[in-house]
């Protein structure tokens, strides 16, 4: 029992992926490290401010979006996606015949109904 | 062979139904003025009922994979599809009594129902990794909203909070767990991939794919130490909500875990019923521990919890670990002790919901402190309540004794006796926290000792849910054939 390998087989092709692996880790980690423990540190007011282009910062970055950039961002995918789908659908409409219509149908008919309920609900309304 | 499109359609009927009442909801709700009334909940009470008859008459027969191989439709689907359907018949009967949810928009609570029970069907039958996930998603997302939809109070905003990050979290590692194993084994299908594993032996990044996807199961069926979300979400979401998430998406991830593990890592030797492991996998001892830390871990904070919603969460983490038993020893017979204990659990455990919807209607709350006296303010509902309390112990004359009976039998049998031991105690433990409510419903004074009504419908839907308690108590063999017939499994 057990599924560990006994002994270490450089052989396996994923042995180099390991070796990568934790050269890539080291030297991440290594370079925080260095630049931390040999960087010189002057703190003052200046440098403990939000860096903003150079310019002081105006307003907190903590900032509170409406909720409404979402709900659009999330209609936005729902369409966009339905587009991806149309667009194979309408270069093979011909081979793909009364059979593709009908579910394509099915398809748009559910989304619409989700658009008809965005709709009412007031989401694509921006007050 | 796979079926094609077209030719599966028939096989789909109850999906059919079900996806079509959500639409009717969605337009219903467009079109309707009074978004608040009940009408949605009959719509949904009758979509869910023709699921229920479309998956009982749906074309018999061997099983087949239809959709090109995504979906199975055998008996276990089946089996999985009426459980969950009768799981949220009665949670739409307990929403339209709730007082949590008297107010609110109904048709979109209903919506987000009928989606979850969808993806529970597809949960309980896919079998291509990808549709599994998506069904896992299906499940999960109309879940995170049910548990936050009493918009405004803090707890169930919290609870859908927990849901989500958890949630992520989980399905995250498992589907990084199904990457790996599509990466080893070059494909989707689920048989396919038990094939190829088959073939090759053991190695790291097969224990590591197994015991990723093991998260996101484990998740689902609430298993210690992927249990943290639950308590929270439970006191949190709406009652109903969570009388539904104690017995529907549990079933289903239960289902998912036995047909997938069943598939992927093993196969049933015809002469001894048990099943020959395809992996060095040490199986039967992983699962038997994850089953004894589930039910102690359940048991043992169980006993410290003063709010009634709390405490069934608890005591449902450790009926998971019960249920578990049934999958350490890899053979059919604890497969459908599994089965037979999720049919007795179902009633038992809505029924026992069902009693705290009703009092905390009248009482506006859920701690054992609100059930004192409930013994003279509403006797039905006490004397029910202690039935349901008494079979989730596992007391002889209820069903939950041959549950248990049935899981403890397949432990026995095989030779894995401390499990048993650790059950055995178990049920001792969970008898002194069903016991305390019992003890503050018949021997403590009411601090308001005014009637409590139990509604008609209520008072029906009680009746219904604890006849099978009783009933499956004495006379168990038909739903024990109708478990043991389902377990025949697509497998090919």
């Amino acid at each position: 029992m057990g599924g560990f390998p006994a002994t270490v087989d450089f052989s396996n092709p994923y042995f180099a992926v390991l070796v990568l692996l934790a050269i890539a880790l080291a030297m991440s980690v290594g370079f925080v490290l260095l630049s931390q423990a040999l960087g010189p540190k002057r703190y003052d007011r200046i440098k403990y401010s939000v860096y903003e282009c150079g310019v002081d910062p105006l307003t907190p970055a903590a900032v509170r979006v409406s909720v409404k950039f979402y709900l659009l961002a999330i209609l936005f995918i729902l369409f966009d996606l339905e587009v991806t789908f149309l667009y194979p659908w309408a270069v093979l409409f011909r081979s793909l015949g009364l059979f593709g219509f009908i579910e394509m149908a099915v398809f748009v008919g559910i989304l619409l109904v989700g658009l008809v309920y965005a709709w009412k609900k007031g989401a694509l309304e921006w007050q | 062979m796979f079926l094609g499109n077209l030719a599966s359609l028939r096989y789909f009927l109850p999906e059919f139904a079900v996806t079509a009442t959500i639409l009717l909801l969605v337009v219903l709700h467009v079109v309707t003025k009074s978004p608040k009334s009940t009408g949605s909940g009959f719509l949904s009470l009758l979509g869910v009922g023709a699921a229920i008859l479309l998956a009982g008459v749906s074309p018999a027969g061997a099983g087949r994979s239809i959709f090109e191989g995504m979906v199975a439709y055998d008996g276990f689907a089946v089996f999985f599809k009426v459980l969950t359907s009768l799981a949220t018949l009665v949670v739409i009967f307990m929403s339209m009594d709730s007082r949590d949810l008297a107010g609110r928009s109904q048709a979109e609570y209903y919506i987000f129902l009928l989606s979850t029970l969808l993806g529970m069907f597809l949960l309980s039958s896919a079998t291509d990794i990808v549709m599994l996930y998506l069904a896992l998603e299906l499940v999960s997302i109309p879940s995170y909203l049910l548990a936050g939809y009493l918009k405004g109070q803090e707890q169930s905003t919290e609870a859908a909070m927990k849901y989500v990050v958890y949630g992520a979290t989980a399905s995250g590692v498992m589907i990084y767990g199904f990457s790996l194993l599509f990466g080893l084994t070059g494909s989707t299908q689920v048989a396919e991939i038990g094939r190829s594993l088959a073939a090759g032996k053991a190695t790291l990044p097969m224990l590591l794919a197994a015991v990723m996807v093991a998260v996101g199961f484990g998740y689902k069926i609430a298993a210690v130490p992927f249990h943290m979300w639950s308590p929270d979400v439970y006191e949190g979401a709406p009652t109903p909500a969570t009388a539904f998430f104690s017995i529907g998406p549990k079933a289903a991830g239960f289902a998912v875990l036995i047909r997938f593990y069943f598939t992927v890592f093993a196969a049933e030797d015809p002469g001894t019923g048990l099943w020959r492991l395809t992996s060095a996998v040490d199986w039967p001892f992983l699962f038997a521990a994850l089953s004894a830390l589930t039910m102690t871990v359940g048991n043992l904070v169980a006993v410290k919890q003063n709010n009634v919603k709390r405490l069934l969460a608890y005591s449902s983490i450790a009926h998971a670990g019960y249920m578990l038993m049934g999958f350490v020893l890899l053979s059919s017979a604890g497969i459908e002790a599994i089965l037979f204990y999720l049919v007795v659990y179902l009633f038992m455990n809505l029924g026992a919901f069902y009693v705290v919807v009703v009092v905390s209607n009248a009482t506006r709350g859920e701690e054992i402190s609100d059930f004192m006296g409930l013994g003279s303010r509403a006797p039905f509902a006490a004397v029910v309540l202690s039935i349901f309390l008494f079979a989730l112990t596992g007391i002889p004359p209820f069903s939950g004794f041959i549950g248990k009976v049935y899981l403890f039998a397949e432990v026995i049998h095989r030779g894995v006796y401390w499990l048993a031991i650790v059950a055995a105690l178990n049920s001792v433990v969970s008898l002194y926290y069903y016991a305390r409510i019992v003890r503050a419903m018949f021997l403590e004074e009411p601090k308001d000792a005014s009637a409590i009504p139990v509604p008609a419908v209520s008072f029906a839907m009680l009746v219904l849910l604890a006849a099978p308690t009783l009933i499956l108590g004495v006379y168990w063999e038909p739903v024990a054939r109708i478990a043991a017939d389902s377990v025949r499994m697509l497998t090919f």
